[in-house]
């Protein structure tokens, strides 16, 4: 609609604020009018206006006198204005649809997708106004900028074994390909851009993922440059939120994300999805699986003799990235079933226990192959406990043939893994232990003619992946972190 | 001749505060005891909440994260920052 402009009203230490600000940028860029309005002093909103590059011009709000008069709640808040100033919309916090809404209000294209890293929405912070009365006040962190520093280089010592040298200073437990600056600057030629652009902020410790950063851990990886173009989604990926690396990276659990990697690209940068596709069969998983690694450990900070405390680990933390054998799948590829064309290339991120495997050759049927699946299903994080979990069985391709014979589709394996799997009333009899103080909220159902509590919340929490070598009746089992909401959701992610 | 590396590691340096300074004593102040929710975090913090009061004559704000596996939502942190200090049962 003509004559309308875009009012939003920030603080500059509200991390709300900060992830919006991009967005505002992009809305501003071009004709449609935005105007900022920071309830903080000169020095303080000089300094978010260079950090968060901002291309809009933003006023301040002394005494918060405006702020008072919109009766503004929280921060950010948006105002859509008529040609009069009268507020036609008002719109609290972050949210993408309501963002590429106004978008849509001003004449310009939308401004968010649901693959950026970003949340889809987010609440804000107390209006400065409403805040009580603290005693001084915190420096700003710099959060959600859209720019990073250069990365420094580092000079040896004439004579220095770098192999050696990169052993004893970024403490990896394998040899690492040392990231010179000509190797990392034929990574950075592949991905284009800035090398500061900050893909990404990863947590536990929100280290900045910039260009040039990502690019030399993927030198030392082993990656080729054209990698980087699966790893800059993957980066996104692993910093969601829904992802949760800040718990997956730290948890006491045996989780580490697993990589599956879907489409067009598995051919393009040759990645292997049949036999030892869990083993170091192709250099694109190992290298992929490696460099997601190392960046999680290099820039998110978990490092395995610190902050990340798992009790036993994952042989999963060298390397963990399978592609699906979409040849081999008679129905929808994992990729689909999150959402997207069978064309479009993908990665998806599951926190992942090692795979359990499940060796069956003499079932004859699609339910007696869903039955040996069904009893290692039973057995994820302990016998007793459901609900909390996920799975993800990675089918193996004779196992399919059999299952698909028999006229099962991919949403039948999923029920019918979903209808068999539980555990028996009887077993909850004995001591105290983990999932027994929990039977209230489970569901009681018969199988095979035995009361059990149905192990998984919903048939969805099992994820079905084909993959592996045509010859031998094997799949596996991968029991997941905590689920939900509250743990660690798969996230997928177009390439 | 020597060779050059790109510093592959994080070089945003960590913010650092100063520990809040040890209270004189508990009577009279206000202690907020957060459980993180797992598992027996409230036998813990119900046994600290009697002692605090009992004993020492505090007065105890209880809160409750929604998730162990996430950093703690902003109306928690705001409710627990009112108190004089914290108190947060950690682990099973």
């Amino acid at each position: 609609m003509p004559g309308l402009r875009l009012l939003a009203i920030l603080q500059t230490d509200c991390p709300t604020c900060r992830l919006i600000t991009p967005y505002l940028n992009a809305l501003a860029g071009g004709s449609a009018p935005v105007t900022g309005v920071s309830q903080d002093d000169e020095a303080a909103t000089s300094d978010f206006v260079r950090q968060m590059e901002v291309r809009f011009p933003v006023e301040r709000d002394p005494g918060s006198q405006l702020s008072k008069r919109l009766d503004v709640v929280t921060v950010p808040t948006l105002y859509v204005l008529d040609e009069h100033d009268r507020v036609i919309r008002q719109e609290p916090g972050f949210d993408k649809n309501i963002l590429n809404e106004i978008a849509a209000l001003l004449d310009r294209p939308a401004v968010a997708t649901p693959h950026d890293g970003a949340p889809a929405s987010k609440p804000g912070c107390t209006s400065r106004h409403l805040e009580p009365e603290t005693e001084g006040t915190s420096p700003a962190l710099n959060l959600h900028a859209p720019r990073g520093a250069e990365a420094s280089t580092i000079e040896l010592t004439d004579g220095e074994d770098p192999y050696e040298y990169c052993f004893r200073v970024f403490k990896d437990g394998l040899p690492v390909v040392p990231p010179t600056p000509d190797r990392v600057a034929k990574m950075l030629r592949a991905a284009g851009g800035d090398p500061r652009d900050v893909i990404a902020r990863i947590p536990p410790c929100y280290g900045e993922a910039t260009l040039e950063k990502i690019a030399a851990n993927a030198v030392m990886a082993g990656c080729v440059p054209e990698m980087m173009r699966v790893l800059i989604p993957l980066v996104r990926a692993a910093a969601d939120e829904r992802f949760n690396a800040h718990g997956v990276q730290a948890t006491t659990h045996f989780a580490a994300p697993l990589i599956v990697v879907n489409g067009p690209v598995r051919k393009e940068l040759n990645f292997h999805c049949r036999q030892n596709v869990f083993s170091n069969v192709a250099r694109s998983n190992s290298t992929l699986g490696r460099a997601l690694q190392l960046i999680l450990l290099n820039l998110g900070g978990a490092r395995p003799d610190g902050i990340d405390m798992s009790a036993l680990g994952n042989p999963g933390k060298f390397s963990f990235c399978i592609a699906e054998n979409e040849e081999e799948n008679p129905w929808e590829p994992l990729h689909v079933d999150a959402g997207f064309a069978r064309e479009q290339s993908a990665i998806s991120l599951f926190a992942a226990e090692a795979p359990h495997g499940v060796s069956e050759h003499n079932a004859r049927t699609a339910r007696g192959v869903l039955k040996a699946i069904s009893y290692a299903l039973a057995t994820v994080w302990t016998y007793r406990a459901c609900l909390a979990f996920e799975a993800m069985v990675v089918l193996g391709p004779e196992h399919v043939h059999t299952i698909h014979r028999d006229g099962f589709s991919k949403k039948d394996v999923r029920d019918f893994l979903f209808e068999n799997t539980g555990v028996p009333l009887r077993c909850y009899a004995g001591e105290p232990g983990d999932g027994v103080a929990q039977r209230a909220q489970y569901k009681e159902i018969v199988i095979d003619g035995e009361p059990c509590y149905q192990k998984f919340r919903v048939s969805e929490s099992i994820k079905i992946v084909v993959a592996g070598g045509t010859a031998g009746k094997f799949s596996a089992v991968l029991g997941s972190w905590s689920a939900g909401p509250r743990g660690s959701q798969m996230v997928t992610y177009p390439i | 001749m020597p060779i050059t590396l790109v510093n592959p590691m994080n070089e945003v340096a960590p913010e650092s505060a100063a520990a809040a300074p040890r209270l004189p004593g508990l009577k009279g102040r206000t202690i907020a005891l957060l459980d993180i929710s797992k598992p027996g975090g409230s036998v813990f913090l119900d046994r600290l909440e009697r002692l605090l009061k009992e004993q020492y004559g505090a007065s105890v704000i209880r809160e409750m994260k929604p998730t162990f596996a996430k950093p703690a939502p902003p109306d928690v942190i705001e409710k627990v920052r009112r108190a004089d200090a914290v108190i947060e049962a950690l682990a099973d």
